[in-house]
């Protein structure tokens, strides 16, 4: 068990499933803990279940329609007009909005807890932005792999024709199609890459096909949603978002929102794209309306309702509340409204001051409060440290609503670990874990269908490249740095192995000699402290010695791991455009880089040799895994124009400037860092001299490494962007950013400087202040997304 | 910021006893370093139904002219603009003008109102009271200081009404009127604790301190007329926006207009533009825009008595 689980990890951690924790000071990422264990549940169970539930979503979307409405269920008394008014979820910009009944609910998440006699009871609902299909999704990815036999000998119900329909419902409630051959342009709204769940939107978006987006990429034309692309600007139909109700529109919503877009309400009022769920939705997450539920399934669907509730108490009604008062020390309390939270004061675990405490604040805001029956859960087994234990459970289940106006029930769920064994209680930020739900028994008999779980993998080995829907100014943005990072990376990685094997080889000629270079060349590039850059050869090694050391550092700011984190936040925020082996390239990156460095010299070059062999895959897949897209190109761009930039620099920091010999050690190194070492003594065997060196690493377009190179490189994929033409601007920055780039081809091709060290001198000075300026007119033409704020 | 408005008779209108026919124009004119390439406004610029008040005209025009203007009624039934606008502009005017009638209030017989603790009671649970107790964005759940500050009007058994014009007068005999004191996030606290600023800080004072104790309040947009000083002519846009607040008085009595900024009930002197739960629920003119760098804006507001004065 325990070696098999641990391919599962394995695969969990590779496929970079993640979620931050917001009270994690420090942001960082979580890996999200699977529990080996599959919940099984019997086919005739479930059944009843799913009916319960596709009868819970019938009304939730039923009384969602009718508060967002004519409000009858206030008016003849079903709720209280308190509860509804009083709940901040209640969007007032929102009421009166016409909608169809598809778009009112989409999807819905309900959280259910098993009791000890086997009922399972409704613990919470989620109709705002309900997480959790995506990692449900890759659980099953990954449990269907590690124990694939099992998988198979259980007969487990397929997920891929839950979100099969979920896309359908989204392509169904587009008010037009403005994509290609008419069809719907679908967008996943992402609030960004700090949001705790962005792994999820950004494998959902991929795995349905919809364009992720965040706010600042949207915006609204006469009452209409547009992407903003490199392209221009592309109408979207339907909006699947993440971004919570108020912070959807600084307009009519929360003036303090940077997350969403101005006029989002206006167009949906307008009928001219389709938001899911609803604006507004989150109101019937709040736990206040649990206690009203019978009522109000009676009341507008005419039925009893299937599935049991937590018995649940609102403060705002007065005989609820003094049961509340009466069970201080025996219910669970919970925020009555979802836009406050959801933290849980469990009254058994209150001191004399806690109870105390929560009675004043009852007494003095009673509408605020919730209290729960607690229930004795059932537990389940789960593996921890090599052994079954038992712990209680949360199982979210999902429905999605169909165009027809029924729903599907994805036959499966998320089932959440509780981390204390006694209460079933959990959020993903406190949860112990979690396991995927297998609804087994059912269907027997009939045979699989092959594509069933195929067509669930989010990225079959190879992977894709680019797909539907255009590039967004920001993600271009991201992209650009993703190729100057992981270059930057790579310099970096190529000079500390330089160092590390002069270090380590003794037998190495000059290799003392070239240490001094190399040191002069990690200064200037701001690696190690000048102090240490400036050592003579006498000092080189011992000097060396201490600037591994520092670089290895972890804690580091300019040190090799800082540079990977700046590679994987850039990367982060593009997950869905790069090859989703990119993403698994960069998280096993993460974890080498952030161990530390050994600073023996021999260890340390293995460990920079898998480094290099990491980043060089990055290339390849550059290469060899992405469609010659705007995407790929904006990753070219920025790799090949840090290259450019870091060459400029290593002739500056080796030291081949006037005044300084340029000696044989620093042509030596320059040529180890180009990769041209073979190259040049294939050509000119009689030994290393400056002008044959600086000929090559200028002025040869073949050499993928010269100037030259990077410079012809830009020029052929800059063309080939759509060209700006600077509204308001006098000059249009891609006809500069040309005029540059011909300028530097020039320069380059000069032989003047291979021979006059003042020349030398001129050349690099200028390229250094010509090729950043490149960089910022591409920043300028393609990437300047203001951001909307408030007047 | 309005200056506080001395007592004169008012004119009689044709129609009504006490009537008064106002012609007011608002201008805001907003200046941009760098040009806004899209804007997005929202305008509560139009007056609302209100039984004491007749609207006979109101117009909106902004220029350059947006491609997209609707209008509705939002939630609490004022008349709300939306513009949008693409076109590059560095400057952008908005101009408001409406022509309305006053008329003064029946006599309030503040101690024959019911108590203030029935009237909590009542308050929670009726459709149009309910969600004037609960806090709201710009007045959030009273502290200990607000809660005792209101405490001090509603001795036991205390007749809402006489509680309620307490409060109003007592706001503006210890607060002093200081528009540099305050910005419009300036919290309740601080407006509490310093004893200044203007008269949206006095309206959300007065709201809060009423919420504290389930009492039902609603902000107020709107106009007052002013007068200048004797024998001066009136100055253009020397007016300006001013906020009130209105208190529940009982299912008798409802709503009653209170301006804490003047220390008395309003009368044909405030002329009604929106109501809400606090400011954010009816901002005279709200935007977002893109671009633009530095921006500048004035607001000028003249209210000016129409039938003779």
């Amino acid at each position: 068990m325990e070696e098999r689980w641990d391919a599962g990890r394995r695969l969990l951690f590779q496929n970079g499933v993640t979620y931050h924790a917001y009270a994690d000071p420090q942001g960082v990422e979580r890996p999200w803990p699977l529990d080996p264990i599959p919940l099984l549940l019997p086919h005739s169970e479930w059944l009843m279940i799913a009916e319960g539930l596709r009868q819970r979503a019938r009304l939730l979307n039923r009384v969602l329609a009718d508060l967002y409405g004519d409000q009858s269920i206030l008016r003849d008394g079903v709720l209280p007009y308190g509860l509804v008014l009083g709940d901040p979820g209640f969007l007032r910009a929102c009421h009166g909005m016409d909608l169809a009944a598809g778009a009112r609910l989409t999807l819905v998440a309900t959280d259910m807890v098993r009791d000890r006699t086997g009922i399972w009871r409704v613990l919470a609902s989620r109709t705002q932005a309900p997480t959790g299909t995506g990692y449900t999704l890759e659980n099953r990815v990954v449990m269907s792999q590690t124990l694939a036999e099992s998988f198979r000998g259980c007969n487990v119900e397929r997920l891929s024709p839950f979100f099969e329909q979920l896309r359908q419902t989204l392509i169904s409630l587009a008010p037009r199609g403005s994509g290609p051959d008419g069809c719907p342009r679908l967008a996943l709204l992402t609030p960004g890459p700090l949001n705790e769940a962005y792994f999820e939107h950004a494998f959902l978006a991929r795995h349905l096909g919809l364009t992720l987006v965040e706010g600042a990429d949207l915006t609204v034309r006469d009452q209409a949603v547009y992407l903003k692309t490199l392209g221009g600007l592309e109408r979207i139909d339907v909006i699947l978002r993440r971004v919570d109700d108020d912070f959807c529109d600084p307009l009519e919503l929360r003036p303090d929102s940077a997350l969403g877009v101005a006029g989002l309400v206006e167009a949906v009022r307008a009928g001219n794209v389709a938001v899911c769920n609803s604006l507004g939705s989150g109101l019937t997450d709040s736990v206040a309306l649990m206690p009203w539920m019978g009522a109000l399934s009676r009341h507008l669907l005419g039925e009893a309702p299937l599935l049991a509730d937590v018995t649940t108490y609102w403060g705002g009604d007065p005989r609820q509340r003094a049961e509340m008062v009466a069970g201080l020390d025996r219910l669970v309390f919970r925020p009555a409204y979802s836009s406050m939270g959801h933290r849980t004061t469990f009254g058994p675990e209150l001191d004399a001051a806690g109870r105390a405490a929560l009675a004043a604040s009852l007494r003095r805001r009673p509408q605020d409060w919730v209290a729960q029956e607690p229930v004795v859960p059932s537990t389940a087994p789960v593996w921890r440290d090599g052994r079954k234990v038992a712990r209680p459970l949360v199982m979210r289940a999902f429905a999605c609503a169909t165009p027809d106006g029924d729903w599907m029930v994805m036959p499966g769920g998320l089932a959440r670990i509780s981390a204390d064994e006694r209460f079933a209680s959990v959020t993903l930020q406190t949860g112990a874990g979690a396991k995927d739900v297998w609804i087994v028994g059912g269907a027997i008999g009939q045979p699989q269908r092959r594509r069933g779980l195929a067509s669930l993998m989010p990225d079959g080995g190879g992977d894709s490249g680019p797909r539907a829907g255009d590039l967004p100014s920001r993600a271009a943005d991201h992209l650009f740095w993703v190729g100057r990072y992981a270059e930057r990376a790579d310099a970096a990685v190529r000079t500390l192995r330089a160092a590390a094997r002069r270090l380590s080889d003794d037998a190495h000629p000059g290799a003392e000699e070239e240490l001094v270079p190399l040191l002069r060349l990690m200064g200037f590039n701001g690696m190690i402290p000048m102090e240490i850059a400036g050592l003579p050869q006498t000092d080189a090694v011992r000097g060396m010695r201490q600037a591994l050391e520092i670089v290895a550092d972890p804690a580091n700011p300019g040190g090799l791991r800082a540079t990977m984190d700046r590679l994987r936040r850039a990367a982060a925020g593009v997950r869905d455009r790069l090859p989703g082996e990119f993403s698994r390239v960069l998280t096993v990156l993460g974890e080498v880089a952030s161990q530390p460095l050994k600073t023996d010299p021999a260890a340390m070059h293995l460990r920079l040799d898998e480094v290099s062999r990491l980043l060089a895959s990055l290339i390849g897949l550059e290469l060899d895994g992405m469609s010659r897209g705007p995407a790929w190109r904006f990753l070219v761009l920025g790799r090949r124009l840090e290259r450019a930039i870091g060459i400029v620099g290593a002739f500056n920091g080796c030291g081949l400037g006037p005044g300084t010999a340029g000696t044989v050690a620093s042509l030596s190194v320059l040529l180890e860092l180009a990769a041209a070492g073979a190259a040049y003594r294939d050509r000119h065997p009689v030994g290393i001299r400056r002008e044959p060196v600086l000929s090559l690493l200028l002025a040869d377009d073949d050499h993928p490494r010269s100037l030259a190179f990077q410079i012809k490189t830009v020029q052929r994929q800059l063309v080939k962007l759509p060209p700006i033409d600077g509204e308001g601007l006098s000059v249009s920055p891609t006809l500069l950013a040309n005029q540059l780039l011909e300028t530097a081809s020039r320069l380059v091709a000069d032989p003047q400087p291979t021979r006059d060290p003042t020349a030398l001198a001129d050349l690099t000075d200028r390229l250094g202040r010509l090729l950043p300026e490149i960089s910022n007119l591409l920043s300028q033409a393609y990437f300047s997304h203001a951001f909307a704020r408030t007047t | 910021m309005p200056l506080p408005a001395r007592r004169e008779e008012d004119a009689v209108d044709g129609n009504e006893r006490g009537a008064v026919r106002y012609q007011c124009r608002h201008v805001t004119r907003y200046g941009y370093g760098d040009p806004v390439t899209s804007a997005h406004m929202l305008a509560h610029l139009a007056p609302r139904d209100h039984p004491r008040q007749t609207c006979h005209k109101a117009t909106l025009s902004i220029v350059p002219w947006p491609g997209v203007v609707t209008e509705r009624h939002d939630w609490f039934g004022n008349p709300v603009t939306y513009a949008a606008l693409h076109t590059p502009h560095r400057e952008l005017t908005v101009t408001a003008e409406i022509e309305v009638t006053v008329a003064p209030p029946p006599p309030l017989l503040a101690e024959t109102t019911p108590c203030w603790e029935e009237v909590a009671a009542l308050a929670a649970t009726l459709a149009e009271t309910a969600e004037f107790v609960r806090p709201s964005a710009r007045v959030p759940l009273a502290d200990t200081a607000l809660t005792l500050f209101a405490a001090a009007f509603f001795s036991q058994g205390r007749a809402i009404g006489e509680g309620a014009l307490d409060l109003t007068r007592r706001i503006h005999a210890d607060f002093s009127f200081d528009p540099t004191a305050t910005t419009i996030s300036t919290p309740i606290s601080e407006v509490l604790a310093r004893k200044r600023g203007v008269c949206q800080d006095f309206a959300h004072l007065m709201i809060g301190a009423l919420r504290a104790l389930g009492l039902p309040a609603r902000y107020v947009s709107g106009y007052l007329r002013t007068l200048p000083p004797p024998g001066k002519p009136k100055l253009q846009g020397a007016d300006a926006s001013h906020a009130w607040v209105q208190a529940w008085c009982g299912p008798h009595d409802g709503w009653i207009d209170l301006d804490p900024t003047n220390g008395r009930q309003c009368d044909t002197d405030h002329v009604t533009l929106a109501w809400g739960r606090d400011y954010d629920d009816v901002c005279p003119l709200r935007g977002v825009i893109l671009g633009g760098g530095h921006h500048g804006v004035l607001v000028a507001v003249d209210v000016d008595q129409l039938d003779g004065r």
